[in-house]
């Protein structure tokens, strides 16, 4: 007997109603679908199941058992097999894909406190590695798969299908989802371009099937949390005199100094980050509409460090009929930034001794010991703030059209345009009045520097990337289980780039302090002026063809070959054919996986690709360049030079990868648990390397050497509910990358010295690893020197190395390997509660098994203030077996050695959020559809031994990474946002 | 295709000027003139003190002060650097015009081009043993760039006939005038006077008359200009002067046609007397080494103002406070800077200052170094009378005339004369070392680590050692 049965069917995301939902009887042919309300009515037998389900949301299957009203809610298919993911001039639904490809949903990035998309994918994906940057509008730097090349390691961005060097102009409110293509079958369809791993970043178009408007909000505070930890002025007295009297000098006459100033205090503050979205978005019959604006404020955690960025973007696809399509998307973005005028270091360095400032325009300097190297860093602050204005414009667009001819092709015609054009505009203002305070008996005088004069300058640079893609896809299910999916295409893109610079000193008149006079002609054409401009060009064009095949949805095949050339090569040079085979088995599907029960799915990947890289490389290094060299003067007379601006190698070509992939997909338990394991192993062969030539300041670029990362990834989910309200997930990923550089240069008996010899790439050891002395202790008498291995030169007090090549004696043959910069072991954990309204989520993230370089301890040329760790410094036998005695002219203590090293391991919270969110019910007739507010923590507490303001490994520098040089503090951000869809 | 009269080159200049100029570019480079060449030829010796406040400068500077100097030390490698930077560039233009079929010239032409890159390139080569002692002799553009990183170490009997062949190519190629456009370029004059300095250094006695005495007799130069104007900016290129590092500056220009040579070494106080580092200031020793009433220690020594007794610069201006107002009781007074260029330039840092590599009393008290080892004692008398005589100025209370004709007394004579008529002008230690006395000298000056048979040499930088691979050894003793 029939029932009806009725119910409304949500969204289980935002709680929306969902129009359009198929509700079907399961086994018969009947059915309904939801109105523009989400609700549906039907007449069904009472035993019967219902089946709802809408394209991209998992099916749902529901027993009718006497139940007149069922309230459906469905779930995106984001974890789902069937989400389509991008694979390079095309699409692919997870399920058939061979190759190693992770997706992160765009409302997981607009959510977290950060103006670039790119610093919120830290710790969410196996084998990518993000370093953030706390300094406003800053990208972060980005490692797929470890180092594959001495010369870059940056990844493609492809935004909607244009090619990018960085998604800097996104709203983090405007991206859809974000797809990270690691192995070589899914890269090796971009060419030269794709080597290092391959960002996909898809935008938002507009919603299915109505008009929307979603508006996000998001308001925090940024607060620095880990100082570095410095001497106060009394420690500061202690430990200067003692270095003076380890060094036999007079002691300094500190009488005068007074101050105790925390410098850091002075120049960090608590810093507001806001970031806004409104898009508006409608569905009609034959056209669909976005159209967002987004404004993103960053103020730094230094202050007067600002950035704001403002983005409009229009997506429009019109349907001519059902066989043809045109579209197009343009996003306009308008950056401003005021930079900070101090560095951190100058903060750090300062002594404590010294009071801030008397008035407005007069401060303190620095004692006399440091006068001349560091500088009151209040002073630099103040006098340099708000004296640039500085800005840039990019407009990124592409116009398409789509023809479906034949039933099963599609020819689609792609041009993209991305320009940009930065505009700086500075000042240099005069000083302030210093007073400098007496010393030994001298009263404290004012100075100030008559020889100083204000100055402008104007910088400008353009850039501008033409590209054009041209595909002929054929999609055709035949029958017998054979489904074939075919693509040829050709592309080719165009860049150039151009920058002017110009500043003029006034010699008489001051400029004034305000942005209107700063333009160059304010100043006399007679006053001294330096000018300068460059530009390059370059361009690339590929061909390229893809077959994906499978048979019964069991067995997957995945082929690629492309044709590619550079410009940035020789002639002769300039072309090469890569190409990618992918294979995949849906074990699960097999006959005799019937009987194995908690297993719902199970493929097994194989994949092996070919690629070249030429990322990073300048443009036309096989041709020599001119540059002014130093000139020559005689009497009063100058003459200029030219050399040539590097030595050129004419047979230079790109660099060769070549990595295989297994992977393994697994659903079990009712899909509550998720598995995604791969195993990977890339060479890169003619690696690109700039060769230090001993005698010559200019470079050389040739081809030498051989890198292979291997690695593991694991990314693990678990998905349940308790009761009806209370859902969780656990979500951990894991990475391993093993790196090995398995030649450099062996034919010429050659390493890579990198930050001053600190780093070290060699055969046979993992790339820019630290390479120094080991230390085993202190020698605390006389008598230990006479009994351990030392220097000649070697004192009670100095650090004690170990003699590795136990020949007696410390030399430098007893350096060693002393750890890699670069985190080897990689981790992250997203845990998710959902309780009715409330939605919680918690993610954690760290590295390990690197090292940190305290570089910006290492500095003899001055004294700076000590870091607290010095006040333990040796002072005679037995007090310290760490700290070296406090004498700068003791430069074995200076030798790079584990003592300036500390673990790199971290473990963070990154992020904690609380939300809850409203159902239309709540709003009546207000046309809110859902409402959701949070309040969130990010980097709230990190566990490290590394003493910096942030454990974050720098890893942007291949050759020489790992250096801390007072690097920006990345702060906790407390924030609260609103997320409201109308 | 072009020839030497056409060339479109401004100025009067050669054809090969677009390699030659970037030479000389490299003469006032940081690391060929300036910070390394400062610490390693002067505050080594006996005669000049780091300077500034005890710890500025640090391991680096403090240790070529005091010794030893480690592998690790930042001035040995930037001096490595700057050299072999250098020679790099003469070894470029040596093959442009050798090889560059597409510049047309003249044989004397590429004679004279040829002469003049080999000069430089054999006084970076002096420079280099006798800091360095084994170098690597890289005389050639390589083919392959990187086969550069391996070339093994030559002992000083190779590199000593290498120089003494550039420095005699450049001497019978190079002009005896430079053109008018073109002061202070280099002359016959300055390879014969660097040539002998190589020969003397060997103990090539007759040698180093024979090309002395091409200098003396060559009519070019005298010792006319008295020693208080050598110094100052009015004694730029005089008679006195035979290789003089050229540089200028201006108020818009202030220091990329410069060299930061006077900036190092100028006053460290503070306001007018902010002039620099306060790097390489004479030394006690030094100052008690002159003769009574010697008017050459004013012109080297410029004294800080003390209580109750004040001081004043060449200029009339009062000189800062020690201890209060400046950290060092004594500055290298032969950098000087005059306060009108001050003010012109709007700079107090010198960059203008030319740096005097070797001017005639050095050629003339060689010589005479050099007749007293061959017994042409009256020769000998002769030439360090010439010099002194100058000093002197006309007081003929001051200075006596020496006249013994004792081999090793007048020896100490003429050693004694170099090391107070070219204080504080970078021969010192070189002097000390070839003399056998650097043992004797630097103990008295109280630098008790000093051991000639390790500190005579800096040691091979450990940066140049590893980029080698190995290649290269170290020196001995470190």
């Amino acid at each position: 007997q029939n029932i009806t049965v009725q119910g409304t069917v949500t969204d289980a995301a935002d709680k929306s109603a969902m129009p359009s939902v198929s509700v079907l009887i399961k086994g018969a042919t009947t059915g309904t679908q939801t109105d523009a309300n989400g609700k549906y009515s039907i007449s069904v037998p009472a035993n019967s199941i219902l089946v709802f389900s809408y394209v991209g949301y998992t099916r749902r299957e529901i027993p009718v058992s006497n139940q007149t009203t069922i309230n459906v809610s469905m779930s995106s298919a984001s974890q789902d097999l069937q989400q389509v993911v991008v694979v390079g001039y095309g699409t692919q639904k997870r399920r058939d894909v061979t190759g190693a490809i992770s997706s992160v949903k765009g409302d997981d990035i607009a959510r977290m406190p950060a103006t670039n998309p790119v610093s919120s994918l830290q710790g969410k994906v196996a084998g990518l590695t993000v370093v953030n940057s706390g300094t406003p509008g800053a990208s972060p730097t980005v490692r797929i798969r470890g180092i594959n090349s001495t010369n870059s390691a940056n990844p493609l961005y492809v935004v909607d299908g244009i090619l990018s060097d960085n998604i800097d102009f996104l709203n983090p409110g405007d991206i859809e989802s974000i797809d990270l293509l690691r192995d070589p079958s899914s890269i090796a369809i971009y060419g030269l371009r794709g080597a290092n791993g391959v960002i996909a970043v898809t935008t938002k178009r507009a919603a299915r099937g109505k008009t929307s408007i979603n508006f996000q909000t998001m308001f925090g505070i940024q607060h620095v949390t880990n100082k570095i930890d410095v001497t106060d002025a009394t420690g500061f007295k202690k430990l200067y005199s003692a270095q003076l009297s380890n060094l036999s000098a007079a002691p300094f006459d500190f009488t005068n100094y007074t101050g105790n100033t925390d410098w850091q205090d002075q120049i960090l503050r608590n810093a507001n980050i806001n970031t806004n979205t409104l898009s508006i978005s409608n569905t009609g019959e034959k056209s669909s509409t976005l159209l967002s604006i987004g404004y993103n404020n960053q103020d730094g955690v230094v202050k007067y460090d600002n950035y704001k960025k403002y983005i409009v973007r229009l997506t429009e696809e019109i349907s001519l009929n059902n066989n043809i399509k045109v579209g197009g998307n343009i996003t306009g973005f308008r950056f401003t930034s005021q930079p900070s005028p101090v560095s951190l270091n100058s903060a750090i360095w300062a002594s404590p001794i010294v009071p801030i400032q008397v008035n407005d325009n007069t401060y303190y300097s620095m004692p006399s010991f440091q006068r001349a190297q560091v500088g009151n860093p209040v002073a630099a602050l103040n006098n340099r703030s708000n004296v640039s204005v500085n800005g840039g414009y990019r407009a990124v667009g592409s116009i398409f059209a789509e023809v479906k001819f034949l039933k099963d092709f599609t020819f689609r015609s792609t041009g993209y345009i991305d320009l940009g054009f930065n505009n700086n505009r500075s000042y240099t203002p005069l000083p302030f009045r210093f007073v400098n305070i007496g010393e030994n008996g001298a009263a404290n005088t004012t100075t100030f520097d008559q020889t100083a004069r204000t100055s402008v300058r104007q910088e400008q640079a353009e850039y501008r990337s033409f590209q054009q893609d041209h595909t002929l896809s054929y999609d055709k299910t035949l029958e017998g289980g054979h489904k074939i999916s075919a693509i040829v295409g050709f592309t080719s893109i165009y860049s150039a780039s151009t920058t002017q610079s110009g500043s003029r000193s006034d010699s008489t008149v001051n400029i004034p302090n305000s942005p209107d006079f700063w333009y160059i002609n304010v100043a006399n054409a007679s006053n001294p002026g330096n000018f300068g401009g460059a530009g390059s060009e370059s361009s690339s064009v590929g061909a390229f063809a893809r077959v994906n095949y499978s048979y019964k949805d069991k067995y997957l095949l995945n082929a690629t070959i492309r044709r590619d050339g550079s410009s940035k090569f020789a002639p002769q040079n300039r072309w090469g054919t890569f190409g990618s085979v992918g294979l995949g088995w849906v074990v699960s599907d097999e006959d005799f996986f019937k009987s194995i029960k908690g297993i719902d799915f199970l493929k097994l990947r194989a994949a092996w690709g070919k690629l070249g890289n030429a990322n990073g490389l300048a443009d036309n290094l096989y041709r020599p360049g001119i540059s002014n060299a130093g000139t020559a003067v005689f009497g009063n007379n100058v003459y200029s030079s030219i050399q040539a601006a590097y030595i050129p190698d004419p047979n230079l070509h790109w660099e060769v990868v070549n990595g295989t992939d297994l992977g393994l997909d697994m659903r079990a338990l009712d899909n509550r648990v998720t598995a995604q394991l791969n195993f990977y192993n890339r060479t890169t062969t003619d690696i690109l390397t700039s060769l230090p030539i001993p005698n010559d300041s200019r470079s050389y670029f040739t081809n030498l050497g051989k890198i292979t990362n291997k690695g593991i990834e694991v990314s693990l989910g678990w998905n349940d509910k308790i009761g009806s309200d209370f859902t969780y997930s656990i979500s951990p990923n894991f990475s391993y990358n093993k790196n090995v550089v398995n030649s450099i240069g062996d034919n010429i008996n050659f390493q890579i010295l990198g930050n001053g010899g600190v780093n070290k790439t060699e055969t046979g050891n993992s790339i820019g690893y630290f390479y120094g002395y080991k230390q085993t202790g202190i020698y605390q008498s006389t008598a230990d020197l006479g009994k351990m291995p030392r220097m000649s030169n070697s004192l009670p007090g100095d650090i004690a190395y170990e003699d590795v090549n136990g020949d007696g004696v410390i030399s430098p043959a007893d350096r060693t390997y002393l750890g890699t910069p670069f985190p080897p072991y990689s981790y992250g954990l997203n845990v998710t509660m959902g309780y009715k309204g409330f939605d919680m989520q918690l993610e954690g993230q760290g590295v390990s098994g690197n090292k940190i370089y305290t570089q910006r301890r290492t500095s003899t040329f001055a004294v700076l203030n000590y870091e607290s760790n010095r006040l333990n410094a040796w002072t005679g036998g037995g007090t310290s077996n760490v700290e070296p005695i406090l004498d700068n002219s003791r430069g074995n203590n200076y030798l790079f050695s584990t003592y300036y090293l500390e673990p790199g391991d971290y473990f963070r919270i990154r992020t904690a959020q609380l939300g809850y969110t409203f159902g239309p019910s709540l709003f009546g007739k207000t046309g809110i559809q859902k409402l959701r507010i949070y309040v969130s923590g990010q980097n709230l507490k990190t566990w490290t031994k590394a003493t910096g303001y942030t454990p974050e490994a720098q890893i942007g520098n291949i050759l020489g990474g790992g250096a801390d040089n007072g690097v920006y503090p990345v702060p906790a951000v407390y924030s609260v946002g609103l997320n409201v869809t109308f | 295709g072009y020839t030497a009269d056409n060339y479109p080159y401004p100025s009067g200049s050669g054809p090969y000027d677009v390699y030659i100029n970037a030479i000389y570019g490299d003469l006032r480079s940081y690391n060929v003139h300036a910070d390394g060449f400062i610490v390693a030829t002067s505050i080594r010796s006996d005669d000049a003190d780091k300077g500034s406040t005890a710890s500025d400068g640090g391991s680096d500077v403090i240790t070529m002060d005091n010794f030893p100097v480690l592998p690790n030390n930042g001035r040995g490698n930037a001096l490595w650097t700057g050299y072999y930077g250098m020679i790099t560039k003469c070894n470029t233009a040596l093959d442009a015009i050798a090889n560059n079929t597409n510049i047309v010239a003249d044989p004397a032409v590429k004679a004279q081009a040829e002469a003049e890159v080999r000069f430089v390139r054999g006084y970076a080569y002096f420079m280099l043993v006798r800091l360095f002692g084994n170098v690597p002799l890289i005389d050639k553009v390589f083919a392959d760039p990187a086969a550069q990183s391996n070339v093994a170490q030559s002992s000083p009997d190779v590199i000593y006939p290498f120089i003494e062949k550039d420095l005699t190519v450049a001497a019978a190629g190079l002009p005896m005038v430079p053109p008018a456009k073109f002061p202070g370029r280099l002359t016959a004059g300055a390879a014969n006077g660097m040539l002998a300095k190589v020969y003397l250094t060997q103990k090539k006695w007759g040698a180093a008359m024979g090309v002395a005495s091409a200098v003396i007799n060559s009519g070019q130069y005298d010792l006319s200009t008295p020693y208080a104007k050598i110094f100052s900016e009015d004694g730029e290129n005089s008679k006195e002067s035979i290789f003089e590092v050229q540089a200028t500056a201006s108020s818009s220009r202030k220091t990329e046609d410069g060299i930061q040579y006077a900036s190092i070494q100028g006053v460290r106080g503070v306001n007018d007397f902010n002039m620099g580092w306060g790097w390489n200031t004479p030394s006690p020793f030094l100052e008690a080494a002159y003769e009574a009433n010697d008017p050459r220690k004013a012109r080297t020594i410029l004294y800080a103002s003390k209580a109750g007794a004040q001081s004043r610069t060449l200029y009339n201006e009062i000189m800062p406070l020690y201890p209060s107002e400046v950290p060092n009781e004594r500055y290298n007074n032969k950098v000087y800077t005059n306060p009108s260029f001050r003010s012109a330039v709007n700079d107090r840092g010198g960059w203008w200052m030319n740096v005097r590599i070797l001017r005639y009393a050095d050629v003339v008290l060689m010589y005479a170094e050099a007749a007293n080892e061959t017994g042409a004692t009256q020769e000998a008398i002769d030439k360090l009378e010439m010099v002194r005589a100058r000093a002197r100025a006309g007081n003929a209370a001051i200075l006596p005339k020496v006249t013994t004709t004792d081999k090793t007394g007048l020896r100490l004579a003429i050693q004694q004369e170099r090391r107070i008529e070219l204080a504080m002008e970078h021969d010192r230690f070189f002097d000390l070392v070839r003399w056998g006395i650097a043992d004797d000298a630097l103990h008295a000056a109280g630098k008790a680590n000093y051991l000639n048979s390790r500190d005579a040499l800096l040691p091979i930088p450990q940066t140049q050692i590893d980029l080698s691979k190995n290649v290269l050894k170290q020196n001995p003793g470190y």
